[in-house]
């Protein structure tokens, strides 16, 4: 008896391993976000209500349905693009001319950029984006439901149900620009600034509408502490201007161009790169103290040797 | 005897037409009437009150709902356990079917207990006639939390409500107006809520006015003025950091030395705060200049050929 025991058990041990594995997570990247439909149903009402009541009145339940219908009951590795037809018509409003804003790897600091559609209107900022910023979904075959445990990856399947919509979200925007049309890139990232492949590349340029743009204005930003491996008329970025230029787009492009520069000096107030020039009004502004508890000559030595630093940086 | 009968008859058919006459009169005043009535009063529900301001947004709970679960879901999963259908009932509930000018804190209550979370130390961020600015600097900068960066605030921004006696219940078409009732579902709520944010803050706490204004950076009679500034708890709050921002180009109306500052700190000092006041804190001046690049005060060192 206890010669088959040890066996069966050490049998039973592996199998109920290898059972939690099938058990566990399906996919490598994270579940549906919880409360899609909530967020958005409710994303779609603010965009119309608040946002930009200019594109009209939208039947936002329908939209979510259309949404929805792109990818649940099906195998989450084979959606395509064209899943997402009905939600793109139902979605869709014009662009404004001048406003299109395309970018790669700096997706933070295009939403400051931006300023939620007034300065620029990126992808993120039309309706159809609005709606799927941020998020993740998937569905199953053979199930109605929506997977929250897990959602497959572009490594493990290309046409999954978020980069279907993203291809699909961009040929859109790029289709629909006109005017003069911004390219923001990062000029430390890794790979380059001009991405291949990419969605800028791949999905964006292709469907530029050679008798709606006017010019494309590229602009190549470091970051403040990054690396300057690319920048205009280099590597990447010569391959972009030249492929465009190709096109017969007339293309400009600038190196740290200073409204994205202050952006990035946010997060480093203090780094010689941020440094104003106008010193002579700034020093008459040194903080000032309430008088408690010794603090105030600690500031004016603090603010004194600040004015000091920044005096000997400019000169 | 017949020209008797005859005449009976005759008067028979006079008064007959008379009443026919007469009713048909008077359907057609009714019909007249009820048109004319009717026609007054065909653009708002019947009876509800009017007001000066704009009505409750449309969609109002798909709004609240869908701000409360992106808020939770997106980018604070250490909310997770608040009900958003529950939160938005109990902000319902508050003014639904209720007079818009008899609003009272009471009413907030339970919607303030759900939605309330903690505030860390070290972050709050009051403002006052800076609401573009300062939104746009914590939007950059996740170190700072203005009221609108908490899930109350965040559910809440830009969006108008008010309820009223008949049904069915929430006015669409229009609000009161400040000056029409103060005891208004906005008002109250705002006063409310701003209460709360001042007496959850702790540590250093920070104040972005505005030194352009002709009227004056601190205003006894904004939020700030009236309640925030009374309702930051001595015990759990150390310092006051007040960053006094001026427009890219001015006017230059006031500065740290200016007269509504130093009402502000000698108000703040009474209640036993460290102030510290600062003319154009710089990361926020940088975000001012994103959209001024070329003005002279935005001129960056690294345009300049004499740095190495």
């Amino acid at each position: 008896m206890m010669s088959l025991f040890s066996p069966l058990l050490f049998v039973s041990v592996l199998c109920m391993n290898s059972f939690s594995a099938v058990q566990g997570k399906k996919w490598k990247g994270e579940g549906t976000t919880q409360n899609l439909e909530s967020i958005v149903i409710g994303r779609c009402y603010e965009y119309i209500r608040l946002v930009n009541p200019a594109v009209g009145e939208k039947n936002c339940s329908q939209i979510w349905e259309a949404f929805k219908n792109a990818f649940i009951n099906k195998d989450p590795c084979n959606i395509l693009p064209e899943d997402y037809e009905l939600f793109i018509n139902l979605t869709f409003h014009t662009i404004p001319p001048n406003k299109s804003l395309f970018w790669e790897n700096n997706q933070l600091l295009v939403t400051s950029l931006a300023a939620r559609g007034r300065r620029y209107m990126s992808v993120g900022d039309t309706l159809f984006g609005f709606l799927a910023d941020f998020l993740i979904w998937c569905g199953q075959a053979d199930s109605p439901g929506l997977d929250y445990e897990s959602c497959p990856t572009m490594a493990e399947c290309e046409n999954n149900a978020v980069d279907s919509f993203w291809r699909i979200a961009s040929v859109t925007y790029a289709k629909h620009s006109s005017g003069v049309v911004q390219v923001l890139l990062n000029g430390s990232a890794e790979g380059g600034a001009y991405p291949q492949p990419g969605f800028f590349a791949d999905y964006e340029i292709p469907n530029f509408q050679k008798d709606k743009i006017s010019q494309v204005v590229i602009w190549v930003v470091d970051d403040i502490e990054g690396p300057d491996r690319d920048s205009c008329g280099t590597n990447s970025v010569k391959t972009l201007e030249t492929r465009l230029k190709t096109l017969g787009f007339d293309v400009t492009c600038t190196d740290n161009y200073k409204s994205v520069m202050f952006l990035l000096c946010l997060d480093y107030p203090d780094h010689s790169k941020c440094a104003f020039a106008s010193s002579a009004p700034a020093a008459q502004r040194g903080p000032i103290s309430s008088d408690r508890g010794g603090s105030w000559n600690k500031l004016m030595f603090v603010s004194f040797a600040g004015f000091l630093f920044r005096f000997a940086l400019v000169y | 005897m017949p020209l008797q009968q005859g005449s009976a008859r005759a008067r028979q058919r006079t008064v007959l037409l008379v009443g026919i006459a007469v009713l048909l009169a008077a359907l057609v005043l009714a019909v007249v009437l009820a048109s004319l009535l009717t026609h007054g009063r065909h653009e708002v529900s019947p009876q509800m009150l009017k007001w000066k301001d704009r009505g409750t947004t449309k969609n109002l709970q798909e709004v609240i709902v869908g701000r409360c679960y992106n808020y939770i879901t997106a980018q604070h999963p250490e909310l997770g356990d608040k009900d958003c259908l529950k939160i938005w009932e109990s902000l319902k509930d508050a003014f639904i079917y209720k007079n818009p000018c008899n609003i009272t804190p009471e009413d907030y209550q339970p919607l303030m207990e759900l939605a309330s979370h903690p505030i860390p130390c070290n972050k709050s961020l009051f403002w006052s006639k800076t609401n573009d600015l300062v939104h746009r600097y914590t939007k950059s900068n996740q170190n700072f939390l203005t009221l609108e960066d908490t899930l109350l605030g965040y559910m809440a921004d830009r969006v108008s409500w008010c309820g009223d006696p008949s049904a069915p219940g929430i006015n669409y078409e229009s609000c009161p107006k400040r000056n029409e009732c103060e005891s208004n579902p906005g008002s109250v709520f705002w006063k409310m809520a701003s209460k709360m944010f001042a007496e959850a803050a702790c540590g250093v706490v920070q104040v972005m006015l505005n030194g352009s204004v002709e009227a004056g950076a601190f205003r006894s009679s904004s939020i700030f003025g009236s309640i925030e500034i009374f309702n930051l708890d001595p015990d759990k709050v150390t310092e006051v950091h007040i960053w006094l921002m001026q427009n890219i180009g001015g006017p230059q109306s006031e500065s740290c030395s200016g007269q509504s500052i130093q009402r502000l700190i000698n108000i703040l000092e009474e209640r036993n705060f460290k102030i510290i006041c600062e003319d154009n804190y710089r990361p926020v001046q940088l975000l001012q200049c994103v959209h001024n690049p070329d003005h002279t005060d935005c001129r960056l060192c690294t345009n300049s050929s004499a740095i190495p």
